[in-house]
């Protein structure tokens, strides 16, 4: 034990002897570390958030789409298609919308001409598409049964549109589809899960029907919630439910996959991150072995008296490797320390949340102390090697 | 003349034996007999000085005396240890246990200060930090540079660091100190003064051994071994 302190000990002192020798040292397994650290750190961070997004938003929202196998120009749902989906017994809550073509969306007459061009989704929907998609209303209130019944002409407008148009919330507007004015009853928050919702106008069914559709209205989307974990079932149950006659005229799709994917995708670019910094290790390590080397043929005569003085080649030896597992310990703290750091910032400027799995810390530094100890072994051997009365020289 | 004609001094410990000892480098037709057949007796309370012409294999010979080499043929004795029969981390240990070193260029530690350097031979040792500590302090006041323990071999004059250097050589108790030429990168005055720390050193427990070129310390010793060609052609006591 008190060898072991002694040779913590010449470590030591034997680094802090030459500190920027040291500090060149350090660079290696500190940086590798830190680029390893902050790379899975960040990922992990982005994911943390991907799910934590997944986790508020739910993994149970299915969208049901009309799909035109048929070739059709527009293709529909059945009128009773909401009724359809709700005998599915894992269905929880069903809202029906339809997309309706070329309306152009205007503030106000004047400013026709510039808005004219910009493409902004109308959708007729029912009243439960708030409670289905999970998102509130920034101000004032959803379309509601009375706006169907009286056929007034409400419309809620997303969050990213109202200010694109200026709605205030809370504001008494009025915006013209079509040349046809709507009053504005609603403010809609933005929908992670949809982000086209953020600039489109909704409406009733009735409503939609008198201004703009000829025939009967027809829903030709659906988004439903199942019970947790049936998505799959769900999805599959829906197709022939919602189609009785052919299932293949409706498509299904989970909505939370497209951000699990989008996690997986950031998977590849952590390999690559962390595939340099394993290269920044191991050339640290040769820097560590190349620097180590020399400083065993500087130190010649350190070695021979220490000899001479009744060190053994293997006492030698290990001091040389105390010296590099030194570095590796410290460079493999600072890696870490360095590495958080850059996860804190990283994690900061695009608002996640820190995440930093607890085997990355010890796995770092243990990763850092067997580079430097495998980089240590050929200098600990020459310096073990050394001949005393080669090195001293006597008179 | 007869490599024994101290036999008179028998009745004191033998510390260590070369027994016809040779030791040759390279091999064939390069081969240089640096040491033929030499045998010596080093006693307690010796105090050598071995002289003798440039390469006649005085370094050869301190080299062997300090375990630090082994010899081509014969055997060498420390205490009871016949060491040229040990493997090599054994020799390390007799050495670290039984003899200390002084070197002409002094050798000391570049970045250690005195006391470091001094520590350095007590390291490996199970000693507590704070024992070492006191014994190489111990040792440095013994050759009066207490005062100089922080001060690292740059700061400090050529006797200095051969003092900071006897200093190390002691703070082990060796029972053999060993000295190559140590006054030899030094001015007539630290050379005296280092000169009296070694001869200050004579004890009946110990033997003090110096290669010198210098006739005056070859002759103000106890025994004076003088070599030619790799061979002892006299040793003689020059006073009791
Ligand atoms: N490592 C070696 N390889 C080959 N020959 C050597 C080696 N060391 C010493 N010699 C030779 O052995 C002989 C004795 O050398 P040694 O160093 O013992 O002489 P010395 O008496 O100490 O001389 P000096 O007074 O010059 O120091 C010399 O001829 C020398 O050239
Ligand atoms: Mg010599």
């Amino acid at each position: 034990m008190s060898t072991f302190k002694d040779l913590v000990r010449v470590a030591f002192t034997g680094l802090l002897a030459r500190k920027v020798r040291t500090l060149l040292l350090l660079l290696g397994p500190m940086i590798g570390v830190a680029a390893i650290i902050a790379s899975v750190g960040l990922t992990d961070s982005a994911k943390g958030d991907l799910k934590q997004k997944v986790a508020k938003l739910g993994t149970n929202l299915i969208e049901a789409a009309a799909s035109s196998s048929f070739g059709g120009q527009n293709p529909t749902l059945p009128t009773d298609a909401v009724e359809r989906a709700l005998t599915v017994k894992t269905v929880e809550k069903v809202s029906a919308v339809v997309e309706l073509s070329n309306i152009a969306v205007t503030p106000y007459t004047e400013a026709r001409e510039k808005f004219e061009t910009v493409p902004i989704p109308v959708l007729a929907a029912d009243s439960n598409l708030p409670a289905v998609l999970q998102v509130n209303l920034v101000s004032g209130r959803w379309i509601n049964q009375f706006d169907e019944d009286s056929e007034v002409r409400a419309a809620v407008i997303g969050v990213g549109l109202a200010r694109e148009f200026d709605v205030l919330p809370g504001e008494n507007r009025t915006i013209e589809l079509a040349g046809i004015p709507y009053g504005v009853v609603g403010i809609l928050d933005s929908v992670e899960l949809e982000p086209g919702f953020d600039n489109a106008v909704f409406i009733s069914f009735a409503r939609a029907e008198i201004d703009f559709l000829d025939d009967e209205v027809q829903p030709n989307k659906m988004y439903v919630r199942c019970t947790e974990g049936t998505e799959s079932e769900t999805s599959e149950a829906l197709k022939t439910a919602v189609n009785l006659g052919g299932p293949q005229e409706i498509s299904t799709d989970i909505k939370s996959e497209a951000l699990e994917l989008a996690a997986q995708s950031d998977r590849q670019l952590q390999m690559i991150v962390i595939s340099m910094g394993l290269l920044a290790i191991i050339v640290g390590g040769l820097g560590i072995a190349n620097v180590m080397s020399i400083s065993v043929i500087q130190r010649s005569a350190e070695i021979g008296i220490r000899r001479a003085l009744g060190h053994t080649r293997n006492i030698i030896a290990v001091q040389f490797l105390f010296e590099a597992i030194v570095v590796g310990v410290i460079g493999g703290i600072l890696g870490v320390l360095l590495g958080m750091l850059a996860i804190f910032v990283g994690a900061s400027i695009a608002g996640w949340v820190f995440v930093m799995a607890s085997w990355l810390a010890p796995a770092g530094i243990i990763l850092a102390i067997t580079i430097s100890i495998l980089a240590g072994l050929y200098p600990a051997r020459r310096a073990a090697k050394l001949e005393p009365l080669e090195t001293l020289r006597l008179g | 003349m007869n490599a024994s004609t101290s036999a008179d001094s028998s009745n004191l410990t033998i510390l260590m034996e070369l027994s016809h000892v040779s030791r040759v480098y390279g091999s064939g037709e390069a081969a240089v007999w640096a040491l033929r057949d030499v045998s010596l007796v080093i006693r307690a309370g010796d105090f050598v000085s071995i002289v003798g012409p440039s390469g006649s294999g005085k370094s050869t010979m301190l080299g062997l005396l300090g375990c630090l080499d082994v010899p081509t043929e014969g055997t060498i004795t420390v205490g009871d240890e016949e060491v040229t029969r040990l493997a090599d981390a054994a020799r390390t240990r007799v050495r670290g246990k039984s003899i200390g070193f002084v070197f002409q260029q002094f050798h000391l530690i570049p970045h250690l200060d005195a006391i470091g350097n001094v520590e350095t031979a007590l390291l490996y040792r199970s000693l507590k930090p704070a024992e070492r500590r006191d014994r190489a302090m111990a040792s440095l006041e013994r050759v009066g540079l207490g005062r100089r323990a922080d001060h690292r071999p740059v700061q400090l004059s050529g006797g200095e660091q051969q003092r900071v250097a006897l200093a190390r050589a002691l703070v082990t108790e060796p029972k053999i100190l060993l000295a190559d030429e140590p006054t030899g990168a030094l001015d007539t005055k630290n050379a005296a003064n280092v000169m009296e720390i070694l001869s200050g050193l004579r004890s009946s427990e110990r033997a003090v051994v110096i290669v010198t070129h210098d006739l005056d310390i070859a002759n103000s010793a106890v025994r004076k071994v003088s070599m030619l060609d790799g061979g002892i052609v006299s040793d003689e006591v020059l006073r009791s």
